[in-house]
């Protein structure tokens, strides 16, 4: 008798810690999604409020909700100045976030990013030669930078995964090397640029500033095309996220379940591409984006990319937001690029990964 | 009967290397095989042949009378399920997440989970006996927890014909023997095994027949007594002859002494 109570009190403990540990469920998941939306708005009207000229929330608000511009002073810099910076921040951490993710569900490794493996690299050299060799080149509503800077990431990604992976792995050394050399030839092809480009002094700012990674005030137009590519790479994520799932069980069992596991990758890489492209030629080389905010997102929901994918998106939107704000205002009136402040916040968290997952993989 | 799986001369050419050479097998509906045979003769290559992962080079293999390469993809995944030896996951998947990939073939891009696939998956847990495990972290688990959420993740396909590649290997032998409870259990729901097997001892209490898989190609099909036999396993294993006594067919009743 006795023993059966103490079986049944041990069952009842491992049930109950079975559920402590247990997945995040769908409520969680709602929970999350709405926090996150609130908090999306919020650092969006805060953030406008924010600058050289500080504007009142209401007034923020105000403007926005009545989308009206009365042509005073505040109008102009709301709606030409801030909400499309704001707008292009949002854009460009939402982009990098879910690229990340798409690569890190690619090379089944935690540790991939559009910056570490290159792709941002390439994306940037490709929009130099774009805005060099075609600038007058259009196709659909995209210019020759966007189009080439798209060029640029997927030959950097099928360079890198080809030089990665072995036997259908891809350990984290050989991808961190692959990608650093990569992205190092890269970075100084596009520095390579910039000198060639002094000697005629035509965009050197522009290069320059991609290099670092600065957020500028865009035109409309150019948000348009750029927003239009980050849409419809989201959507073509949506169906991407379930495959992720079966891709992280390995290639083999993705293949036995009937998993086409080439032209899945290539879509996952095309995909990348082109969020990292558009994220480009926004706002240039901006690092570890796309590593922490899977990686946080991650901690909150556990591993399933269906989940993941709207909860990365937002997340790195408002964590860019947040980003730029700061990187705009911190030491204003001069600018601190927002590619220097993500560094140093990721660069330390990178390093912290690569030791915690040491032991996991063997280096 | 049409068997529910049959190689025909089924030969394939890895890098012009065979790796396996006019092989000629069937096995029945409700039938408990392990397939033995020496180290890189191609036990595995055989296994992933039989799930279409790899296609024959020649001959041909049949799923319950139905060529393999006449299935549409995923199709075959719903007739037949491979448990692999390796399996890495890089995520902290649960083991609920990890058992429910194994729907993929029942699912399009767009479709969601119906009861239908709720259903295979809570049967699956429950035959492996992982159902108490559902909300851990996989990476987490034992050696001999792991193999049976793999396990779990096969039937989730709910095949009629279920493969394991050594399904045994690196467990202890406790785990090992539960191990191949399961397997029976299994076997008794009406699951066609077929598993590779590198400790022979563990083979008569469970298997209904053993395949071997010789270095002449040949595989040599009968119940356990009949193959685990000294002089028909020297031959196959390329025993060297003071080693003879340690064989099976003599001293196999190690494990009942323990049961």
């Amino acid at each position: 008798m006795e023993t059966g109570i103490a079986e049944k009190v041990v069952s009842d403990l491992s049930a109950r810690t079975d559920r402590r540990i247990g997945p995040p469920d769908r409520a969680l998941f709602i929970l999350v999604l709405l926090v996150l939306w609130i908090a999306f708005a919020f650092v969006l009207v805060v953030s406008m409020g924010l600058g050289a000229t500080k504007i009142g929330v209401r007034e923020v608000l105000g403007s926005l909700l009545n989308w009206h511009r009365s042509g005073s002073a505040d109008s102009v810099i709301l709606f030409d100045i801030r909400l499309p910076r704001v707008v292009a921040s949002a854009l460009v951490g939402a982009a990098l976030s879910v690229a990340g993710l798409l690569f890190q569900g690619l090379f089944r490794n935690p540790m991939a990013d559009p910056y570490v493996i290159g792709s941002s690299g390439g994306a940037a050299l490709g929009a130099g030669i774009g805005l060099f060799l075609l600038p007058r080149f259009s196709f659909l509503g995209f210019g020759g930078t966007a189009a080439m800077a798209f060029v640029g990431s997927v030959a950097t990604i099928a360079l890198v995964y080809w030089l990665a992976r072995i036997g259908g792995r891809v350990p984290v050394v050989t991808l961190l090397l692959a990608g650093f050399a990569v992205s190092t030839m890269l970075s100084y092809s596009t520095y390579f640029l910039v000198v060639l480009d002094d000697n005629f002094g035509l965009k050197t700012r522009v290069l320059a500033s991609w290099l670092t990674g600065v957020i500028a005030v865009p035109r409309w137009a150019q948000l348009e095309v750029t927003a239009g590519m980050i849409g419809c790479g989201l959507i073509f994520c949506l169906p991407l996220a379930r495959r992720l799932n079966t891709l992280a069980l390995g290639d083999d069992y993705a293949r036995q379940v009937g998993v086409q596991v080439e032209k899945t990758h290539l879509a996952i890489i095309l995909a990348g591409s082109l969020l990292t492209a558009a994220a480009v030629s926004l706002g240039g080389i901006i690092s570890f984006v796309g590593l922490i905010v899977p990686h946080m997102a991650r901690l909150v929901l556990g591993p399933d990319h269906v989940r993941l994918l709207p909860v990365t998106a937002l997340t790195g939107a408002i964590f860019l937001v947040l980003a730029d704000t700061l990187a705009r205002t911190m030491l204003a009136p001069s600018e601190v690029p927002v590619g220097l402040l993500t560094a140093f916040i990721g660069g330390p968290f990178f390093l912290y990964l690569l030791r915690r997952t040491r032991r996991e993989y063997t280096l | 009967m049409t068997p529910l799986l049959q190689f025909v001369d089924v030969s394939f050419f890895y890098q012009q290397r065979a790796v396996l050479e006019d092989v000629s097998f069937s096995l029945e509906q409700g039938e408990c095989g392990a397939l033995i045979g020496p180290n890189g003769i191609g036990k595995t290559t055989l296994l992933r042949l039989a799930v279409g992962m790899l296609a024959c080079s020649h001959g041909s293999v049949s799923l319950a009378g139905r060529r393999l390469d006449s299935f549409r993809r995923g199709e075959a995944a719903q007739l037949v399920a491979l448990v692999p030896q390796r399996f890495e996951v890089p995520f902290d998947f649960t083991v609920q997440q990890i058992v429910e990939q194994g729907r993929t073939p029942y699912l399009g891009l767009f479709s969601g989970f119906t009861r239908r696939d709720r259903q295979a998956v809570e049967r699956a847990l429950e035959l492996a006996a992982v159902t108490s495990l559902r909300n851990r972290i996989f990476n987490e688990l034992s050696g001999g927890e792991r193999q049976r959420v793999k396990i779990a993740l096969g039937l989730a396909q709910e095949p009629r014909l279920l493969l394991l590649d050594e399904p045994t290997q690196s467990l202890d032998l406790g785990r090992q023997l539960e191990l191949l409870d399961h397997i029976r259990v299994l076997n008794d729901e009406g699951v066609t095994i077929l598993a590779t097997m590198h400790d022979l001892q563990l083979i008569p209490d469970t298997f209904s027949s053993v395949l071997l898989l010789g270095p002449d190609q040949e595989v040599c099909k009968g119940c356990p007594q009949d193959i685990l036999q000294p002089d028909i396993l020297e031959r196959a294993f390329d025993c060297p002859p003071r080693r003879q006594s340690k064989l099976v067919g003599e001293n196999g009743n190690l494990l009942e002494k323990i049961r």
